[in-house]
């Protein structure tokens, strides 16, 4: 990496030499850790929330977000730039309901999302451009359709990708390569819940607690949502030990 | 004798203005469609005759049903130039739908958004009178009946058009059993007796009703697809 | 340093791919079409007040409804009948719109109004929901209804709703029709048959009756009007509304009723 990247930093629509955007790639970096894993049960989402203050109220941290029934989404980066996102894909679900009265499938919620992502710009006076530069948030996104449960990645460029097992933000690269030796295809979902925390414990500075970690899933068995409270999050974190 | 005089014509004092022509919006075609669903079948029949709204038919060949996806056919009475549009939208939207979400529009699907579809037409309505028949992702057959501004019901058997209550009253005695006080045999009637039964109802419609006549498509959706067949009716 | 604002010069006349691709954009995106000589609310009665035009076309109608409120709760109780003209056209309509999990509303007037409306009611209120991680409240949302029917003053609709549910406040009833009225009160009721269903409602209404008795009194008066009113009929459907959300309680065919509450046996009945 370059400490100065000259000038070919300075716009959203300027390629480096050797084809990159750097506006893009700064956005990527403003992200904080999360975890998704996927089995044939369901999806778990972790994700840490960074309490930098003993003086912050926890609970006005939302990390994992609901967008529709079956589909949730777990936020790092620019926590602003994501709730215009998530509202969008809110809007994207319920209208697809209202159009066609059944729930939206993951991959085109992802996809509308990534929609969004793409419109930034610097002639915004004309097309479709709405804002001056590319949203700094990457997303896990986890949902349940007709095919099963299925768990996306979509970063600040516009480009997702689907995972049985991902992990984002800092320290993310560490985090990554324990998942990979670790997971199988035929993890239970508690299996995989034990696997997102325990990463997710590995990266963290501080320790697990339940108020710095959040923990979601959605099972095929309930086809819906359920993010944990405290007192259930306290007897998966026992478990770990 | 005195010749008998006749007084002249009366005479109109003055040229009228010629009158403009009103904005007629609407012309109805008429025919009928109707359908029947089974357990896991749907039979459809419409016959092919188009009338130019009064007594003169325009062609006797008009195809009222239209194959929507492998799984759904739409059947549509009323105005033809209404119906082509009607059907030119859902196609272009089914496809793009298919594109977009890298599947085909399911059936209840469909019938949601054709009712959304309508609604768009509520102050300017498609002078068009719906069945969407087809199976659902379970298998099951159902018909989703419509009104013109996509007030929509999903029901077992439904029938639309000019020979709409004829056909209604002989489909509600012989397919929902209504009022009788005695109901026997299996209900899984086969999807050869429900053809049979379907060609009676639009023979049926075609001996009372002017609109109704000369071929019918009788069509089956199933898990195989769509099958279409030809039908005499009279042609008088 | 000078900043020099480029938008200015920039700035050219759109081309005709431009415009054409918003017209293609436009007609892509769901809008309503509105007829090209008339007030729209005026088009069709003058297209088919005609000698030589087509057979008018008849919407589908809904027809009795009432909901009340009580010391249980609130019952919500209709009939199924749906009527193009002197057409039946359905005698199994669902006229309790759901329209979320805890909210619940009725159909009158025009059957196409109420459902496309009423979704688009749910529609908002579930993003309410998400966005404020809160149920809406019964007043918010008749309210919402009432101000998208207003704002289609004059094109035509037909709709006569009760919106009723169960939020912070306790259990509401607001009625909500097509003139944009949205009215707070203890019972509605609606459609060509309210008359009647009033007059049994007012009647037999007490505060505090028990959950059977107040199932039997909703029931009741959507039967006698469907005795007298004969854009009425079919079944009843009774539905209670609760703290914790709605739940269906009956759905009883007008004949059957009939039967019950006059004792009356079938004449064509088969002898035994």
């Amino acid at each position: 990496m370059f400490l100065t990247r000259s000038e070919y930093d300075r716009g959203v629509n300027t390629f480096s030499p050797e084809g990159r955007l750097f506006q893009v790639e700064y956005a990527l970096e403003a992200i904080k850790l999360g975890i998704g894993v996927q089995c044939e049960e369901g999806v778990v989402l972790a994700v840490e929330k960074r309490l930098t203050s003993p003086l912050l109220e926890p609970s006005s941290i939302q990390k994992v977000v609901e967008i529709d029934y079956h589909l949730i989404c777990a936020l790092s980066g620019l926590v602003a730039d994501a709730r215009t996102i998530i509202d969008h894909a809110r809007i994207e679900t319920q209208n697809h309901r209202f159009n066609y009265n059944e729930p939206m499938g993951v991959e085109s919620c992802v996809q509308s999302i990534c929609d969004l992502a793409l419109r930034f710009g610097e002639n915004r006076n004309s097309g479709e451009e709405r804002m001056s530069r590319p949203f700094g948030v990457a997303l896990l996104i986890a949902g349940i359709d007709e095919k099963g449960p299925s768990l996306y990645y979509s970063d600040p460029s516009g480009t997702f990708t689907q995972f049985h097992a991902k992990a984002i933000g800092a320290g993310s690269e560490g985090a990554q390569t324990t998942l990979q030796e670790k997971y199988s295809k035929t993890l239970t979902i508690a299996e995989c819940q034990k696997l997102a925390l325990t990463t997710l414990k590995q990266v963290m500075e501080e320790a697990i607690t339940t108020t710095n970690v959040e923990l979601a899933v959605i099972t095929k068995a309930d086809q819906k949502f359920k993010i944990y409270n405290k007192e259930e999050l306290a007897t998966v974190i026992q478990t770990l030990e | 004798m005195e010749t008998l005089k006749l007084s002249a014509l009366p005479e109109k004092d003055k040229q009228q203005p010629i009158s403009h022509g009103r904005f007629e919006a609407y012309v109805d075609n008429g025919g009928t469609v109707l359908a029947v669903a089974g357990k896991d079948y749907c039979v459809i029949a419409g016959d092919t005759r188009m009338s130019d709204g009064g007594y003169g038919i325009q062609t006797r060949k008009y195809t009222k049903i239209f194959q929507l996806t492998k799984k759904c056919v739409l059947a549509t009475s009323g105005m033809q130039a209404d119906t082509i549009a009607l059907q030119k939208r859902l196609k272009s939207m089914l496809e793009s739908f298919e594109k977009e979400h890298g599947k085909p529009m399911s059936t209840p699907a469909i019938a949601q958004f054709l009712s959304n579809t309508l609604y768009y037409k509520r102050f300017f309505p498609y002078y068009t009178f719906n069945l969407v028949a087809g199976v659902d992702e379970q298998g099951e057959g159902w018909i989703w009946t419509y009104d013109a501004v996509g007030s929509h019901e999903r029901v077992k058997y439904s029938s639309q058009g000019s020979g709409n209550q004829l056909v209604i009253p002989l489909l509600d005695n012989q397919v929902a059993k209504f009022n009788q006080q005695i109901v026997e045999g299996n209900k899984d009637v086969s999807c050869e007796q429900v053809v049979s039964f379907v060609k009676d109802s639009i023979t049926s419609a075609g001996e009372r009703d002017i609109y109704t006549g000369d071929f019918a498509d009788i069509v089956v959706v199933d898990k195989n697809g769509v099958h279409w067949e030809k039908f005499e009716l009279k042609l008088d | 340093m000078i900043n020099i604002d480029f938008d200015n010069i920039e700035q050219s006349q759109p081309t005709l791919y431009d415009t054409l691709a918003s017209d293609v954009k436009f007609l892509n995106t769901p809008h309503f079409e509105l007829p090209p000589n008339a007030n729209p609310g005026d088009f069709l009665r003058e297209t088919f007040d005609h000698p030589s035009a087509p057979k008018a076309l008849e919407f589908a109608h809904g027809t009795t409804t009432l909901a009340f409120v009580y010391g249980g709760g609130i019952i919500v109780s209709v009939d199924s009948k749906s009527t193009q003209g002197p057409y039946v056209a359905s005698r199994s309509v669902k006229k309790v719109i759901e329209i979320t999990p805890t909210l619940l509303g009725t159909m009158a007037g025009g059957a196409a109004d109420c459902s496309f409306w009423e979704r688009e009611l749910g529609r908002r209120c579930r993003l309410y929901e998400l966005r404020n991680k809160e149920l809406i409240s019964v007043a918010a949302a008749s309210k919402i209804l009432a101000n998208i029917v207003y704002s289609y003053k004059g094109y035509g609709l037909s709709m006569g709703t009760m919106i009723t549910g169960w939020d912070k406040t306790g259990p509401q009833l607001y009625y909500v029709d097509n003139d944009g009225t949205r009215l707070h009160g203890q019972r509605f009721s609606c459609g060509s048959g309210s008359t009647y269903a009033y007059g049994v409602l007012d009647t037999g209404f007490k505060w505090d009756m028990n959950d059977e008795e107040a199932y039997e009194l909703g029931r009741r008066a959507v039967y006698h009007a469907t005795h007298r009113d004969a854009y009425s009929g079919g079944a009843i459907n009774v539905y209670h509304v609760q703290k914790d959300g709605w739940k269906k309680i009956s759905s009883d065919d007008c004949f059957k009723l009939y039967q019950k509450y006059y004792n009356i046996v079938p004449i064509n009945k088969p002898a035994n």
